[in-house]
């Protein structure tokens, strides 16, 4: 690519050079010079000129022109509303003419105070209006979710917000209805607006026509403070900023990392911030009575406790961890159970392969690539819902995405990412070792000379790979699996909303729980140790492009976080660790990352670590993907490989957040087209899912399914076996469908 | 006979975009259901490959499709220039008399439904009335009664 030409031209007077190409928005900013806008958006695509706020007059041009939708040319005069008498009217009646029917209850409105229309008016805006008629007036607020709420006389139809679903989201749910001055906002009928990135319209909308129910009439602007930290749901780690009033988190914004999350943010990030004020939070440490449940101890007692446990367990002790623990926890966890009691043996849902590294590059170059191959079965959405939206860009920008189900490439493809200079492989499935296999692909397509080619796997965890460095740094011993367990210690909610971890609990003579909640804890821990939330806690997590971020406290958790009372505990065993992240990351730093990276150093938006020479992952034999079941012969109505997920709203937080309730998927079973013909089911049917127990579900037909499996949400599947039997339900009248035989 | 989903197929492969199908798919929807109902918008719309929400948004924008239920027949008066300057109003009003409705509305049986248009690009044959799409040139108050007359035995 050759470098673009420069162009020389005169904003206000001001001589500015660019690259011929660059927007005149952008070019005056160069210059120091603002354009007002409300519609423009460059991450929305192509600039439409709806509004009319950018109103500029460049010399040789009769008219005013769109200033968002011109571009900088060579010897271009252009005078924006300081210097233009007729642009600075231009944009005093434009700004008149959006006020017609905007009703100025800014008072009452969320907006007030952070709202681009008041702060515009105030600047380029008329002083008074001239209006002498009855403004138009709507039922208001409608709710389009359960999340957002639809104030239309505040509209100014500047269209962001739906040019957000047709272009970025790619939803298609929200549409402008009606036309000219009649035009709305709107969803089909009365369907709620249903999509994993719905919340970013509320940020986008540059007035106060789409707000969240969650922070409406919560805070006003000068109330509160906003906090820059990293979400914590996902391995994603996008950057966020909280904000927070009098000590409570009451809302969550995107805080545009452009290699990471481009200002996106998924609504399971954005609106579950609630959990932190869930009714079952524990506030302190609970201890097993017998038979009546727990009873809550103080802190001392806990501790006590805890340390009674710790030693009554004579170093028999498995920890399950969550993946969701800072590095410097982990790391403060492992220093107390590895060299204060020996205890090296630990669980995580699933390793990550630092092989990768040589095949990193930021999230952001995925929506540049020419091909983008996703292997596994698990959807991207489900695991890192932002990389759905850069595989999204990379389609739009012309790339070819491809699914596969496997890491089987044909010869076609092979030879297409080898010649490939942009070229991304994303796994996101269960097996591969934790992108191991994928690294072992990468290598032989040689991607390692290739930095626009890259890799990623998508972990099931947000910090499983930090968590998993940091245990390993913690002391220098082997693993020994302790059988009988004496002590299981279960570290976070994750691992104590998991099915394996309850299975392993079965096999311990003690449960120690780190948790938040009552619910998680209750039944099988003898002792409880409160546990904080992500928004709650200082410390760094490791992304899944090996970026080190920092989370911030956003407020001061109701618990001692996990890192104070872990030092303290330490102590007890003559193990000395600070309570500070910034100490405990000082240590970690040393063996990890290498003495280089220092917690201050890591900074509001983090850069990421220069890519490592390849090295085949060690030796550990890698359990093989197990093939799709083949396709049934005709006339064969055999049996359906059960495709068990688990969906991006699930688990302990977003179950404790009513308003995302919607969000969760339906108790459905989706079907390739061609199962769901043979047993004569059509989409929305009842059907019964049978293999050792039995299930009504409703049927959904997916064209994107590959034949031979059944694909079921976990909490839906609950105890059903690998193989199903789908069959329409004999009973005509539990029809979902709604006809009647 | 096919049905509207294949018939939307069929029509997409002759655009060279196949989003360019959206407004003869949902003529096609209209003249099936009568009018543009929701469900009437969803099946266009699984046909096409979009969202119902989509559909509505492009049938909104124009004025002949109908997001409300219309009677068997329309009756359709241009009210522009030309045809306002040799009595458009009057033919209008004798429709409104004749219907007992106002523009906009359905007689009460659900048989026939009165709206006025912009230009039917029938100028030199002012005024125009549109009967179920088909013109009626040079109409004259006097002429509604018997229109009328037609169209309901039309059954």
């Amino acid at each position: 690519m050759s470098a673009p030409e420069n162009v020389t031209l005169t904003i206000d007077g001001r001589v500015v050079e660019v690259p011929k190409g660059t927007g005149l928005v952008e070019t005056a900013a160069v210059a120091g010079i603002e354009i007002p806008v409300f519609c423009y958006e460059p991450r929305l695509g192509p600039p439409v000129g709806a509004c009319r706020m950018c109103l500029v007059e460049v010399e040789g041009i009769p008219k005013l022109q769109a200033g968002c939708t011109l571009t900088a040319q060579e010897g271009m005069v252009v005078g924006t509303g300081a210097t233009s008498e007729k642009a600075a009217e231009g944009q005093n009646a434009t700004l008149e003419f959006i006020l017609v029917n905007h009703p100025l209850d800014c008072p009452v409105c969320d907006k007030g105070g952070e709202c681009p229309l008041q702060d515009l008016t105030f600047r380029y805006g008329p002083g008074q209006t001239r209006m002498t008629f009855p403004k138009r007036t709507l039922d208001k607020p409608i709710p389009i979710s359960p999340t957002i709420a639809l104030d239309r006389e505040r509209c100014i139809l500047c269209y962001r917000c739906t040019r957000f679903s047709e272009s970025v989201a790619e939803d298609g749910q929200l549409v402008a209805r009606n036309r000219g001055s009649m035009s709305m906002i709107a969803t089909f009928e009365d369907e709620p607006y249903r999509d994993l990135f719905s919340g970013n319209v509320i940020e986008l909308c540059p007035v106060g026509a789409l707000t969240s129910t969650q922070y409406r009439f919560e805070a006003r602007p000068w109330e509160i403070q906003n906090v820059p930290t990293i979400c914590g749901l996902c391995p994603v780690g996008c950057n966020i900023s909280a904000t927070t009033r009098e000590g409570k988190v009451k809302r969550i914004l995107s805080r545009n990392h452009p290699e990471v999350d481009q200002g996106w943010l998924c609504d399971k990030g954005r609106f579950a911030y609630p959990h932190l004020y869930a009714e079952d939070r524990i506030a302190t440490p609970l201890e097993r009575v017998r038979r009546r449940g727990f009873g809550e101890i103080s802190w001392d007692d806990g501790l006590d406790r805890a340390e009674a446990l710790l030693r009554g367990a004579g170093g028999r002790i498995v920890t399950a961890l969550s993946g969701s623990e800072t590095i410097e926890e982990a790391y403060a966890l492992g220093r107390l159970l590895r060299v204060g009691l020996g205890a090296h043996s630990a669980v995580l849902p699933e390793a990550t392969s630092s092989a990768l590294d040589a095949f990193r590059a930021p999230l952001s170059s995925i929506g540049h690539a020419e091909v983008v191959v996703v292997i596994g079965e698990e959807r991207v959405a489900d695991r890192a819902p932002i990389v759905g939206l850069w595989i999204k860009q990379a389609r739009r920008n012309g790339g070819d995405v491809v699914e596969l189900a496997e890491p089987k490439l044909d010869a076609e493809l092979e030879q297409r990412l080898r010649s490939s200079d942009r070229a991304v492989l994303i796994w996101s499935g269960r097996a591969g070792g934790g992108g191991a296999r994928l690294a072992e692909l990468a290598h032989s397509l040689g991607f390692d000379g290739k930095p626009g080619c890259s890799a990623f796997h998508l972990p099931a965890t947000p910090n499983g790979r930090g968590v998993a460095e940091a245990w390993a740094a913690a002391a220098d011993r082997d693993e020994a699996n302790p059988e009988p367990i004496g002590l299981l210690i279960v570290s976070g909610d994750e691992a104590a909303a998991d099915p394996a971890v309850r299975a392993l609990a079965e096999k311990a003579e003690h449960v120690l729980a780190i948790t938040m909640y009552h619910g998680l804890a209750v039944g099988w821990a003898d002792l409880v140790l409160p546990a904080t939330s992500y928004l709650e806690r200082d410390g760094s997590f490791v992304n899944l492009e090996g970026r080190v971020q920092r989370l911030r406290r956003s407020v001061i958790p109701p618990v001692p976080d996990e890192l104070g009372w872990i030092s303290k505990l330490a102590a007890r065993f003559g193990v000395e660790i600070s309570p500070h992240a910034s100490l405990v990351f000082a240590e970690l730093a040393e063996t990890v990352y290498g003495g280089e990276a220092s917690f201050g150093d890591v900074g509001e938006r983090a850069p990421l670590p220069a890519r490592a020479a390849y090295e085949p992952p060690e030796p550990r034999p890698v359990a093989p993907i197990p093939p799709p079941a083949a396709a049934p012969a005709e006339h064969f109505l055999g049996t359906l490989r059960l495709l068990r997920y688990r969906p991006l709203f699930s688990g302990p937080t977003v179950e404790r957040v009513p308003e995302l309730r919607f969000q969760r998927p339906a108790a459905e079973v989706e079907l390739a087209a061609a199962d769901a013909e043979r047993r004569q089911i059509r989409n929305g049917d009842s059907v019964t899912v049978r293999s050792e127990s039995i299930l009504t579900l409703r049927a959904r037909i997916d064209r994107r399914l590959p034949p031979g499996v059944a694909r079921i949400a976990e909490e839906h599947a609950r105890d059903l076996g690998t193989t199903v039997e789908v069959s329409r339900s004999s009973n005509p009248f539990t029809s979902a469908g709604g006809e009647r035989a | 006979m096919s049905t509207l989903y294949e018939e939307i197929r069929e029509l997409m492969a002759v655009y060279p975009e196949p989003r360019s199908a959206t407004l003869p798919a949902l003529r096609l929807a209209q003249e099936k259901h009568g009018w543009l109902s929701p469900e009437a918008l969803r099946e266009a719309a699984e046909g096409l490959g979009e969202t119902p929400a989509y559909c509505m948004a492009v049938a909104s924008f124009y004025d002949m499709f109908h997001l409300a239920p219309v009677g068997r027949h329309l009756v359709e008066v241009c009210t522009n220039v030309s045809c306002a300057l040799v009595g458009a109003q009057q033919v209008l009003e004798a429709f409104e008399r004749e219907l007992g409705v106002r523009p906009g509305e359905t007689t009460a049986d659900g048989e026939v439904t009165l709206r006025t248009v912009e230009c039917l690009g029938g100028c030199g044959w002012a005024t125009i009335v549109a009967l179920d799409h088909r013109y009626r040139t040079h109409v004259q108050p006097a002429d509604v009664g018997a229109i009328v007359e037609e169209l309901r035995a039309d059954g």
